[in-house]
């Protein structure tokens, strides 16, 4: 079995600091892999050790921090990794990094299975597995909490607002994963020390021949949701319908339902 | 000159911050509260690989530096305040690493890999009834007896005593004792490897007491008497009457990674402080950080953590530059003074500043609902003590500074 894992350097937006007016302060804060990637990688090192199974990673971009997130991979337990050399990631459009991943899977798999975490701690559009499966032309499990990898296929199962949906493929498919799917394991100092040793690929976008499209952030702004607090008194019983009925009217007034 | 870390040492860094937020952070009030640290979280920590990390390999060590055992303790502090984790894992690497450099092969064989693993405990047994840092007055005696030693005498004031008594395997000391006769003198002073229980068997002639301390509960302190404790000549460590240099070496290593916990649980109370003084409003909403009365204190306490964790990274710096890179330009004495500093500076510094934030809130500060006290009585307890009282690092730095022949008078 073959599973390749995208990972994305992405902003800790646990970290992410404000300036007065608002604005965040993106250069000061400090990446690292999303937490959804990191359980996409945790999911196939479950997968290897399971099965058995060659692992490869790979990211985009062409800073230190981007090769810092391949040797995280390693410490964690993959076996190979690229690195697409590229400047300014950030700037790239989805379906450039979509047709970048896919030309990774055509050009060094084959693969059996494709991880991604559903969404990166930035951006978090969701669309790049679903772009990716439909690129390929193979199976999506999507948004999954809980999976199981078998000798011919996949489970998995994804809790929508609705209810849990249970998906099952064949290989090869795309699965992303939610922060919700595993612990991630912390690197020991020894795998670390390990993991500097194992060679990372370097490639270009131009050697796999995929055509570069770039969109300009024009700005990015603070978004506070406005709270109000209604305070509906119920002091006994027969008084909670009254309150739920005024209460169903104050959200109407304001147009949240 | 550099004054970053390498990635190694950021990325083992955030992986021990990592672990600490996730598996100790929710537990250290608990771990003071019941005096106790869970069994099930020093294997956790076992297997991360927070013990042995300055050793290679091939003895079950992490193959790290003693400069990343500094990191760890300090991370680890910084997550239970109170330090008694932290103190865990720093006699967890300090000591075994002193075994490391001094011991037989076969000791190292037998005790390092079961240490790593976080099965077994391995700390220091130095100081006795009537004093810790008067080294070379201590009265336990090893007495030869074929290709035994026979050991008898009291250990006081001794980390660990019941947590060897505990653990799956057990544990023991880096033990130090006189060879032949209680005479004063440090020529006289034999390091053995004392295992009261191992492999699960506790052995005759080791009775343990556990004191009641006022603070740093979740590692116990203890005290031992040995009667005719028989140790195999294997478990000496180093020549025979060398034990007080030896043990001083094992003391800088020890005392780096005590001043780091104290450092790294200070770290926490000034992250607290500037949380409260941001947030803390009187006198008409201004907030207390607008009080120079405060934030310059707290700019002077600041400067002095900064210190302190220069002393410390610098000193453990050095111990990698003698003992791991074997550089020739750094001897085993160099270390006195770098350590000392740090050991000086460490846990004064840390005790000065719970003191300080502990008064910035105010009669809140003072109630147990507010955990500030654990953290200033857990760095208070290396004001005293522990590898040294902080005299003795004075007095170290102004022998080593001015002179011996001076200072002695």
């Amino acid at each position: 079995m073959r599973i390749l894992v995208a990972a994305k350097l992405s902003l800790d937006a646990g970290q992410l600091k404000f300036d007065s007016s608002g604005h965040p302060l993106i250069d000061a804060c400090p990446r690292r892999m999303g937490d959804a990637d990191k359980c996409a990688v945790e999911e196939a090192v479950r997968a290897k050790e399971k099965l058995g199974a060659e692992t490869v990673v790979v990211t985009i971009g062409g800073s230190a921090e981007h090769a810092r997130i391949i040797r995280d991979a390693y410490a964690m337990g993959i076996d190979k990794g690229y690195i697409v050399r590229i400047n300014e990631p950030e700037t790239l459009s989805l379906p450039t990094v979509a047709r970048i991943i896919a030309e990774i899977y055509r050009r060094t798999g084959p693969y059996d299975l494709v991880f991604l975490g559903v969404g990166s701690n930035d951006t978090h559009s969701s669309m790049l597995a679903p772009m990716l499966s439909s690129m390929l032309d193979i199976p999506l499990l999507p948004s999954i909490d809980k999976l199981d990898v078998k000798n011919d296929g996949v489970e998995g199962i994804a809790t929508m607002e609705d209810g849990s949906y249970t998906f099952r493929a064949r290989f090869p498919a795309v699965i992303s994963i939610t922060s919700e799917a595993n612990e991630p394991r912390i690197p020991t100092l020894r795998a670390i020390l390990k993991s500097k040793r194992i060679p990372i690929q370097e490639v270009s976008p131009e050697d796999l021949g995929v055509n570069v499209e770039r969109i300009r952030l024009e700005n990015v702004e603070r978004f506070i949701l406005p709270r109000r607090r209604i305070l509906m008194e119920a002091g006994d019983q027969s008084q909670i319908e009254e309150a739920v009925g005024k209460l169903l009217e104050a959200l109407r007034s304001e147009g949240v339902i | 000159m550099d004054f970053q870390f390498s990635e190694d040492e950021i990325r083992f860094r955030d992986s021990v911050r990592e672990f600490a937020e996730r598996y100790i952070a929710p537990r250290w009030v608990e771990i003071d509260e019941k005096g106790k640290i869970p069994l099930d979280l020093i294997k956790r920590m076992g297997d991360q690989g927070l013990f042995a990390i300055p050793i290679p390999e091939e003895y079950g060590g992490m193959g790290g530096t003693m400069l990343m055992a500094a990191i760890a303790v300090e991370e680890i502090a910084y997550h239970d305040p109170a330090v008694a984790t932290a103190v865990y894992v720093l006699l967890n690497n300090g000591w075994p690493f002193a075994l490391y450099l001094h011991g037989s092969e076969d000791a190292k064989n037998e005790v390092l890999p079961k240490v790593a693993s976080g099965d077994a405990f391995f700390g220091i047994a130095s100081t006795e009834p009537q004093g810790g840092s008067d080294v070379a007055g201590i009265r336990t005696v090893a007495r030869k007896k074929g290709d035994k030693w026979l050991i008898s005498g009291e250990k006081s004031f001794i980390s660990g005593v019941r947590e060897l008594m505990e653990l799956p395997v057990g544990g023991g000391f880096f033990l130090v004792a006189k060879t032949e006769k209680a005479e004063w003198g440090h020529r006289n002073i034999t390091d053995f490897v004392v295992l009261p229980k191992w492999n699960g068997k506790l052995k005759e002639g080791f009775n343990p007491t556990i004191y009641d301390e006022i603070g740093r509960h979740g590692i116990s302190t203890g005290g031992f008497t040995l009667e005719e404790f028989e140790v195999d000549d294997k478990f000496r460590i180093g020549e025979e009457n060398k034990g007080f240099y030896y043990v001083l070496e094992g003391f800088n290593i020890a005392r780096t990674l005590v001043a780091a916990a104290t450092i790294g649980s200070a770290r926490w109370a000034l992250d607290k402080a500037v949380e409260w003084l941001r947030e803390r409003r009187l006198f008409q909403g201004r907030p207390l950080a607008s009080f120079q009365g405060i934030s310059f204190k707290f700019a002077e306490l600041y400067a002095e953590l900064e210190a302190a964790k220069y002393f410390v990274y610098k000193a453990a710096w050095m111990i990698d530059k003698v003992y791991i890179e074997k550089d020739p330009t750094y001897k085993p004495k160099d270390l006195n003074v770098p350590v000392s500093l740090a050991k000086l500076k460490g846990p004064e510094t840390a005790t000065r500043i719970y003191e300080e934030v502990l008064k910035w809130h105010g009669a809140l500060g003072y109630t147990k609902e507010c955990n500030l006290y654990r953290g200033w009585l857990g760095t208070f307890s290396y004001t005293i003590g522990a590898e040294g009282a902080q005299n003795i690092m004075r007095y170290i730095i102004a022998r080593d500074v001015i002179g011996s022949e001076y200072v002695r008078g």
